[in-house]
């Protein structure tokens, strides 16, 4: 059962074209926008914050599932279990590109001595960011970020290696097992203190300083794992059409569409919380945030929004022969990923942007570059060991599973 | 047949020699005994708790709710705290039910009869609060929507004390019918080996006339199905909605959007820690240690140590958010919570819900029987102080400082509390002694994969290669499906 990937021609072809568009698109972004007015430059760096916060945040969801399932030892991942390993340990990559792209903004984006993404950057005599620059300031941003993004890059490449380890290890060996059960429980921990928590406050809702809402990093959580379990998915399908993964059937696949299944509604659930109450308090200080999404210029968003991430799963993926047809999840997959990226866009933009938005060439140019990133790191990463785990404890569970 | 095969690294999940026979005789033959003494004082003890509850309840009818504690400031106390409580406990039964089952958790079928047993009493419990806090009890069915005998009034839509009334309600009879359609076919077993007429006749009824047919069981599933698939979304809806009545008001340590989820991080919390008071103590005088193994606490501790987390971290954002938010309104009602005359409330429940649970990333502690019964003591005692800590603490010093007051409960709230208590164990007592504690059809459905003694059959398995493996189960398949053809 020896399953080598070989990348082929075309996929190489087309993630380098892919990375190409994205480096044209950034250089014309450089030449045409940085020149611009304030407008065109905060353009130019929100759209870099966005996908690399948004590409690195799904990313991370692959380190949470495979610690999750370790926990509840789950035998179903381990069909394809290398997929969520690989992206895993790419994390590192788009860890940096972040931290380039969010330390560029808050120590180097200055508009007359005005932040216009992080405005809480130079508070002035605003007494609500002045409040809050105990957490919001540069140096407590720049100390987060580094250990959160050190943190997820060690801990994605950490579990690659000993799912590596196990193959050599003698068989039926369970040392590596319960040794990764318990830096599972680790991980769990330290997701909990960045991605459930802190991380978000800070990359994301500071953008729209003055606000703020208890729940905002379980609902940027349930956005970023849905997305994660669906890029999963299209690497299983993509490899399952190219001959690899001979254990994956269709009970596999189940799997994974009930993950999108579920937590769309998860994630909607989390919507309604936060909207409803903040709709149904009528507080002004945090109504301000829909205001400006549901009411005002974002509204086509808004509503695109509740539409592709919550009616389009529910209806399209609550059959079961949906939730086993190749077609019907790769394609869910694929308007999953795409709207929770327009998910984060409407997280992140209008605060700094507010009716100077643009949904264009430079937006999905820059996607494109990060989707060709991720395509030929994670291909790479794949190809260089076998894609069956064949001293896996579970494997043979794995083969009986049903969904 | 599928291939039976579990791996190795999994505990059994039922100990010992035993095959369907065994599983009858163990699970049910309690229920064909005289009970023990200590079922009687048992049993007795919380009759005589409910008859105070009755007593209590009933004082405060007759005189009026002004024999409460509760003021004009601190409108809510024991009794919504109470409710609180309780309905959270009522959360770990259908939750092991319904989402343990999706997620394909084996050890749910050794606990989720008592569980499931246990949420329905619980949620009686709870059920009572605000019925007895409407203070004119006549006037209670207000609260039901029914047209054309009050004029133009209706009940406030608008209100979630209203949504309560119908997710409380629809949860319960969901529950009910989950649980009750699971105990049918158990009551056939008890029926086909009862000794006495009395026996055959009254389990003979509460099983439906159940046969065991093909057919019977086709329904069977199917209607399980149906009734999980409505279970899930309403064990999340339950505690959501229950968070609402805080959380759309604009109090300051009430309104949090934070509430709904972690409201039911912290359901599953009690309700798991519930489950296993009951379990120590039931599968020790009922024999049942080979079927609630310590690997089941264990795996119930694990739940527990990742909602106390979870718990904690929405603690802990609340925390930070109230100094983060800039607005002193919330800024002080977290520091009178943390530091005013209530202190204590706020460290208990801290102290209980969040730091004592991390014992559990010990594995020794996980599995030590005696630790887990207390601890789980513990957490049902901070899951009662995160309840007052969250009504009262935020009422006490409101907008107006002339109006700041102290609340301390009065008898008959205490006694209403107890008497709950008393409907609670004497309800579980009789269902210990009247109804198989124990899934036995689910048993025997994870037995040929998941017992000791077949477990033990599987190390031929182990010994094959993946390859060798993989050709058997593809033959296997397509063996059945040419059969399947035919």
């Amino acid at each position: 059962m020896n399953d080598r990937f070989e990348i082929p021609a075309s996929l190489k072809r087309n993630s380098l074209a892919l990375i190409a568009i994205g480096i044209i698109t950034l250089l014309i972004g450089a030449f045409t926008m940085l020149g611009g007015d304030v407008y065109d430059k905060t353009r130019f760096w929100i759209v870099l914050l966005h996908n690399s916060v948004f590409f690195l945040l799904i990313s991370v969801a692959s380190i949470f599932i495979q610690a999750a399932v370790a926990l509840a030892q789950g035998s179903w991942i381990v069909a394809y279990r290398r997929v969520p390993e690989a992206i895993g340990a790419n994390v590192w990559l788009f860890g940096i590109i972040a931290l380039v792209i969010m330390f560029c903004i808050v120590f180097g984006f200055d508009v007359k001595g005005v932040n216009p993404i992080y405005e809480w950057v130079h508070p002035g005599n605003d007494k609500i960011l002045q409040g809050k620059s105990n957490f919001l300031n540069k140096g407590m941003f720049a100390g987060f970020s580094i250990v959160t993004v050190g943190l997820w890059a060690f801990f994605g490449r950490k579990f690659r290696a000993m799912s590596l380890a196990q193959e050599n290890a003698p068989k039926n060996n369970t040392k590596i097992y319960w040794k990764f059960f318990r830096w599972s429980g680790l991980f769990l921990l330290v997701y909990g203190l960045t991605q459930m928590s802190t991380t978000p406050w800070l990359w994301i809702m500071s953008t729209q300083p003055h606000w703020y809402s208890t729940l905002f990093s379980w609902y940027t959580f349930a956005s970023a794992f849905v997305s994660g379990m669906a890029l999963i998915l299209l690497w299983v399908v993509y490899l399952k059409n190219q001959g690899n993964l001979v254990l994956v059937t269709k009970e596999h696949m189940h799997d994974l569409a009930k993950f999108m299944f579920a937590f769309s509604i998860f994630w909607t659930y989390l919507w309604f919380a936060q909207y409803m109450l903040i709709w149904y308090s009528n507080q002004p200080e945090e109504t301000i945030y829909f205001k400006l999404r549901q009411q005002g210029p974002y509204s086509v968003l808004f509503y695109s929004n509740f539409i592709i991430n919550f009616c389009m799963p529910i209806l399209i993926l609550m059959s079961r022969p949906s939730k086993r047809n190749y077609f019907t999840v790769t394609f869910m997959a694929m308007i999953i990923i795409f709207g929770h990226w327009l998910d984060y866009y409407q997280m992140i933009v209008p605060g700094p942007m507010g009716s100077h938005w643009h949904m264009g060439w430079y937006e999905l140019g820059i996607f494109a570059g990060f989707v060709g990133i991720m395509m030929t790191c994670v291909s790479r990463t794949l190809a260089r060991t076998s894609l069956v785990p064949k001293n896996n404890i579970l494997l043979k569970e794995t083969i009986v599973h049903l969904s | 047949m599928h291939i039976k095969y579990e791996s190795f690294v999994r505990e059994p999940l039922v100990n010992s020699e035993k095959d369907y026979h065994q599983v009858t005789e163990d699970i049910i033959s309690p229920i064909e005994k005289k009970p023990g003494r200590m079922w009687y004082v048992g049993f007795l003890f919380s009759v005589a708790l409910l008859l105070y509850g009755v007593f209590s309840v009933s004082w405060s009818v007759y005189w009026g709710l002004g024999t409460w504690g509760v003021n004009k400031t601190i409108g809510w106390g024991w009794d919504i705290t109470n409710f609180v409580w309780w309905v959270g406990i009522g959360h770990a039964g259908t939750l092991i039910s319904a989402i343990l089952l999706l997620f394909r958790q084996g050890w749910r079928t050794g606990v989720n009869r008592a569980a499931e047993a246990m949420t329905i009493f619980a949620v009686m419990c709870a059920g009572q609060f605000p019925i007895f806090h409407m203070g004119r009890v006549w006037d209670g069915f207000f609260v039901l929507p029914y047209p054309n005998s009050r004029g133009p009034l209706w009940p406030n839509f608008n209100s979630p004390l209203l949504w309560d009334v119908f997710a409380i309600s629809t949860y319960f009879t969901v529950s009910l019918l989950f649980w009750y359609s699971g105990l049918i076919p158990d009551f056939a077993t008890v029926r086909d080996r009862a000794k006495t007429k009395f026996r055959k006749m009254t389990y003979g009824f509460a099983s439906f006339g159940w046969t065991g047919t093909a057919k019977n069981w086709q329904r069977h599933e199917a209607l399980s199905l149906v009734l999980a698939g409505l279970a899930t979304p309403l064990v999340l809806s339950v505690h959501t909605i229950v968070s609402f009545d805080f959380a759309t008001s604009v109090i300051p340590g009430w309104h949090t959007t934070i509430f709904p989820p972690y409201f039911v991080a912290g359901a599953v919390f009690s309700g798991f820690a519930m489950v296993q008071t009951l379990l120590v103590i039931t599968r020790k005088i009922l024999h049942l240690e080979e079927y609630i193994t310590i690997g089941h606490l264990e795996a119930m501790n694990k739940v527990i140590v990742l909602t106390g987390s979870i718990v904690g971290i929405a603690y802990l954002t609340e925390l930070f958010m109230s100094w983060y938010s800039g607005a002193w309104g919330e800024q002080a009602a977290f520091k009178w919570r943390i530091l005013g005359p209530y202190w204590w409330s706020y460290w208990a429940m801290m102290t209980c819900n969040v730091v004592s649970p991390q014992l559990f990333w010990v594995k020794k502690l996980r599995r030590n029987i005696p630790f887990t019964f207390v601890m789980s003591i513990v957490v049902n005692i901070g899951m009662w102080f995160e309840r007052f800590v969250i009504i009262v603490t935020s009422l006490y010093r409101d907008w107006i400082p002339g109006s700041w007051a102290y609340y301390s409960p009065q008898w008959p709230e205490v006694g209403f509390y107890l008497g709950t208590f008393g409907l609670f164990f004497t309800c579980y007592f009789l269902f210990a002694k009247y109804f198989p504690v124990i899934a036995v059809a689910e048993i025997k459905f994870v037995l040929k994969t998941s017992g000791e003694n077949y477990k033990r059959n599987m190390q031929a398995i182990e010994n094959q290669s993946n390859e060798e493996f993989l050709h058997e189960v593809e033959t296997d398949h397509a063996s059945h499906e040419e059969v399947a053809h035919h």
